[in-house]
């Protein structure tokens, strides 16, 4: 399901009637603000109210080896034992568009198997990797305080699809600064400014019961529910693909037509906005 | 703080340095640049122009005299040699009781245990397959098994190291036994060897065993209990070891080092403490590589460093604060498994360059300590290599006496320089301990230990039997590893067991809460609670267990 | 198909299981394979076979390194004979570190591939990682 293919098309046909129970939740943040931790405590918290579990952890490959060392699971490690609980590590191999696609085959297939919770993870420090969580049901953005006076690499995008936000290591001493920034540039959202900001101290499971709660308040349980949500999910995917198709169709087309479009959109004789309506003629 | 060359008046000295310089370019053709393990250039010649004993006083001292560079103490060898303490620890309690035995008649002074790997993990002896124990260590989960391990010791005569990381069980044990004997707290002395947290969570996973505030809370704990009760045990043994073992460059592990123990000295001033008391009791403990001059520069830097940053820094106003006291073991990683015989020539260079570097105490490795626990044979040879060191090679007759050479002065001075630089990037991440939790100090020793491996890969860096010089090993058989007998081990685990049968539960439980107590509370000292724990019958691993739930197991990055 | 065309990369569990805790070996090792294009997940010290298996199994890995120091390689066949019960078989594994050697044949003959002293090469390494990666590839694909 990883590699994606044919038989992996066919697969995952078979099982998606089999999809849609479980609830997908996304943590992502910038790097070392504690999110495995956190994950880990939070699989406690579902563990202990007798819910099974599966995660997916997502860490980018070497652009120039294509390898990758893949230590997220290491933090989890409580929970190695517990047939409860499953995890998969997931190197991005340098195709991030195709990783999304991948996540959500391997998202379903935990899902098909009858997990209630699957979580997955990311460093949320590029376009795309904000483009996987955004699969998910509910997206949690993890911080930590920074000894810098700006709150650490948030960038706007990330802000914008966020269901919870989460400061760790709350026991540092600037966390409550960290958290009114970040509560002062929720207001600046266009929708939905029900965003509680958490504080919690993942190494001494601080805070960790209100992740659980706030989360679980944001997936919404019904049937109808789960189909809205469902829906969402495909629409996000398609929209995706989609993006990702249009450009490589604009990026490798040959032929006259789109070159003479190109020059003339460079010589400045057509306008950007027209230039990208005629492309999308030509190539579609 | 640099030390500039000085303008020489020599008559002639330029005219004739220029020769030199002529001469050695023509004759060598094309040189090759040398750096040290730290990164420093070593060039071929040293001269009055690189040191010419300028700042005698600020800089070098005499010993005894602030800064200490040549030497903490007065004397130094020629009054009081340096103390041996060898590392032991093998099998049951009654196999170490044997060794210990026999070290002492040999004329010891000092001893040191090693627990088993299984202690190190948190867990007693009938938690795992048997024939995992007592290979690198001595299984002690009880009082009971302490008093067997040390009869016919006499506690309060001797100094005894106990490389325990928290909970410090086996102090706890010993502390039991002394009770037991009659012999007062007051006259126990030695080293809570593996007190110091933070290197292990960064540099030896294996020795961790709490969370890291866990392990804060505790360590201030024990500090504490020790000063009213054990009043001349240290501890706190800071441990460049680990950090060293683990890739880390001499001048780097000097650098953490001295940021750890000015970590830990704030944290017992936040607690309350004395400076002059609290660095009356702290000693440190290091590993010294092969890299002869760089470990002895290392050292001297280290005092140097480290009497100013105890004087101006942390504020101490006793002289005795300003001491570096240190224990060195002969770096086991540098060692090899071909052709071990060659260990022993190792070991010996290593331990000079302790000497000259003006250790306190010393542990050498015996020859064949990378393959498998030493052997009667191996390590007798490991302590003739020190009495051979002292006695024919008369190392200690004079004090420092690689004190002057224009070349280790120099490199003195620039260990020193790149040392601060270390302690500046620590302190710009705000002290060694936020430095460890966001895996700032691992990244820089995964980097350098990569750095030094690529060295050996390419050959740059030569080692003996491995990358130059092999033979073929299959010609030369080597003895089968000497193992505890299992048997043996099967029957101390099954007594073991026995014996938890065999106590008072209740005992048990209430020395447990107590401790759950003790840790959950503000103000109650948990150390106190674990030593009632030991008196009470409870083992090591349900001690472990208990402070693992109540304080956290947290879990070192594994890659930073 | 060679292992550097594999795809997905070989996946490798680095691991250490009995009691020892010295992983620079490993840690080291785990960059090599990751600059040689491969997928590591890498475990601290202390795995029990139990957790190793269940590691396998949900990772789908290729091969298994073990960082072995004192007696740990004792347990080693131990762990292979739950592999195989797990239905684990085709998994390469090769067992890193200091091994006594009289006891070296004993680890071969229970299916260890090899054994790694120190001193050895980068390159030695790596390419029978990756040799071990496409054998278990093919094992595996036969199967389907």
């Amino acid at each position: 399901m990883e590699c994606g293919g044919p038989s992996a098309e066919i697969l995952h046909r078979r099982i998606t009637p089999l999809t849609g129970r479980a609830a997908i939740i996304g943590f992502t943040g910038p790097p070392g603000v504690g999110k495995s931790t956190l994950i880990d405590a939070y699989i406690g918290a579902l563990r202990a109210r007798g819910h099974t579990v599966a995660v997916a952890a997502v860490d980018p490959s070497s652009p120039i080896s294509g390898g990758a060392i893949l230590g997220d699971r290491v933090r989890m490690q409580r929970h190695t034992g517990d047939p409860g609980v499953f995890i998969r590590s997931v190197a991005s191999r340098g195709h991030l568009g195709g990783l999304s696609e991948s996540i959500h085959r391997i998202v379903d297939v935990m899902d098909a198997a009858g997990r209630d919770f699957v979580i997955v993870e990311t460093v949320g420090t590029g376009q795309s990797e904000i483009e996987i969580v955004e699969i998910a049901d509910v997206c949690v953005v993890v911080n930590a305080p920074n000894s810098g006076d700006d709150v650490q690499a948030i960038k706007a995008g990330v802000l914008e699809i966020a269901d919870v936000l989460v400061v760790n290591k709350a026991d540092l001493p600037l966390a409550d600064r960290t958290a009114k920034q970040l509560s002062s540039m929720l207001k600046l959202r266009r929708e939905n400014q029900d965003v509680p900001v958490i504080e919690t101290v993942a190494t001494q499971e601080t805070g960790i019961d209100s992740l659980r709660s706030a989360i679980e308040s944001r997936i919404g349980r019904s049937a109808d529910e789960k189909v809205q949500r469902r829906a969402r999910r495909m629409r996000r995917l398609i929209a995706q693909r989609a993006g990702r198709m249009v450009r490589d169709l604009v990026l490798h087309s040959a032929g006259e037509e789109m070159d003479a479009l190109v020059q003339a959109a460079s010589a400045g004789e057509v306008d950007l906005a027209a230039a990208v309506r005629r492309a999308l003629k030509t190539v579609l | 703080m640099t030390y500039e060359a000085v303008q020489l008046s020599l008559p002639g000295f330029d005219q004739a340095d220029r020769q030199w310089g002529y001469d050695y370019s023509r004759q060598m053709g094309k040189d090759r640049v040398v750096k040290n393990r730290s990164g420093i250039e070593i060039r071929p010649l040293y001269t009055p122009r690189d040191w010419a004993g300028e700042r005698y006083l600020e800089g070098l001292g005499f010993p005894g005299q602030y800064p200490f560079t040549r030497g903490i103490y007065a004397t130094m060898y020629r009054g009081r040699t340096w103390t041996q303490r060898q590392l032991i620890g093998l099998g049951t309690p009654e196999d170490y009781n044997q060794r210990v035995r026999r070290i002492l008649d040999a004329g010891a002074t000092a001893i040191s245990l090693i627990p088993c790997n299984s202690g190190f993990r948190g867990i007693d002896c009938d938690e795992v397959d048997p024939v995992l124990l007592g290979t690198c260590g001595t299984v002690v989960n009880t009082t009971e098994h302490m008093d067997t391990a040390l009869a016919g010791v006499p506690l309060g005569a001797i100094s005894t190291a106990m490389n325990d990381p928290s909970p410090f069980t086996l102090l706890a044990f010993t502390l039991g036994v002394a009770k037991r004997r009659g012999v007062p707290w007051t006259s126990i002395t030695g080293t809570s060897n593996q007190s110091d947290y933070l290197s292990h969570f960064i540099a030896n996973h294996m020795f961790y065993r709490l969370s890291l505030p866990g392990s804060r809370r505790v360590l201030l704990d024990h500090i504490e209990f020790c000063r009213k009760n054990v009043p001349n045990w240290n501890p706190v043994s800071i441990v460049g070891q680990h950090m060293q073992q683990a890739g880390a460059t001499p001048a780097e592990t000097m650098g953490f080092t001295l940021s750890t123990a000015m970590q830990y000295a704030q944290d017992c001033v936040e607690r309350g403490m004395d400076i002059d008391f609290v660095l009356r009791r702290f000693t440190f403990f290091f590993d010294i590589s092969i890299s002869f001059f760089e470990e002895v520069a290392k050292f001297r830097a280290g005092r140097r460093i480290w009497a100013r940053l105890a004087r101006e820094r942390l504020g101490a106003k006793n002289p005795a604060s300003w001491r570096f006291k240190f224990h060195a073991q002969t770096s086991g990683v540098d060692l090899t498994e071909q052709q071990p015989l060659n260990n022993i020539a190792r070991v010996a260079v290593q331990a000079m360059a302790g000497i000259m570097g003006g250790l306190q105490s010393m542990h050498t490795d015996a020859y064949d300590e990378a393959i498998a626990t030493p052997t009667e044979e191996t390590a007798r040879i490991a302590i003739a290599t020190q009495n051979i060191l002292r006695e024919e090679a008369h190392l200690c007759d004079v004090i420092d006496p690689l004190g002057g050479s224009y070349f280790v002065e120099t490199l003195t001075n620039q260990m020193e320089a790149e040392i601060e630089e270390v302690i500046a990037k620590i302190d710009d991440a705000g002290g060694m301990y936020k430095a460890a939790d966001a895996g700032l100090v691992q990244t820089m020793i995964g980097q350098s230990a990569l750095a030094f491996q690529e060295q050996i890969e390419s050959g740059d860096q030569k080692v003996i039997g491995v990358n130059c010089y092999q033979i073929d090993e299959s010609a030369h058989r080597r003895k089968p590893t000497e193992r505890p007998d299992i048997e043996r081990m099967q029957e101390h685990v099954a007594r073991f067991k026995a014996y938890k049968d065999g106590r008072s539960q209740a005992d048990v439980d209430r020395a447990l809460h107590a401790l759950a107590r003790a840790s959950n509370s503000q103000h109650e000292n948990i150390y106190e609670r674990v030593v009632l724990a030991a008196e009470s019958g409870v083992t090591h691993g349900e001690i472990v267990r208990c402070l693992r739930k109540e304080l956290g197991f947290g879990h070192p990055l594994a890659l930073a | 198909m060679t292992a550097r065309t594999l795809f997905p990369p070989p996946r490798v569990l680095v691991t250490k299981i009995g009691l020892d805790g010295h992983d620079r070996g490993s840690r080291i090792v785990a960059a090599y394979l990751r600059d040689a294009g491969m997928e590591v997940i890498y475990t601290p010290p202390w795995q029990t076979i139990s957790h190793v298996v269940k590691l396998a199994l949900e990772e789908d890995v290729d091969v298994i390194g073990v960082s072995s120091l004192a007696t740990d390689h004792l347990i080693v066949p131990g762990l292979l004979t739950e592999l195989r019960k797990a239905g684990l078989g085709h998994i390469g594994l090769l067992v890193g570190g200091i091994v006594p050697e009289d006891e070296r044949a004993a680890l071969l003959h229970a299916g260890v591939s090899a054994i790694f002293g120190p001193g050895s090469s980068r390159e030695q390494i790596v390419d029978h990682v990756a040799a071990l990666a496409a054998k278990a590839r093919e094992v595996l694909n036969s199967h389907l």
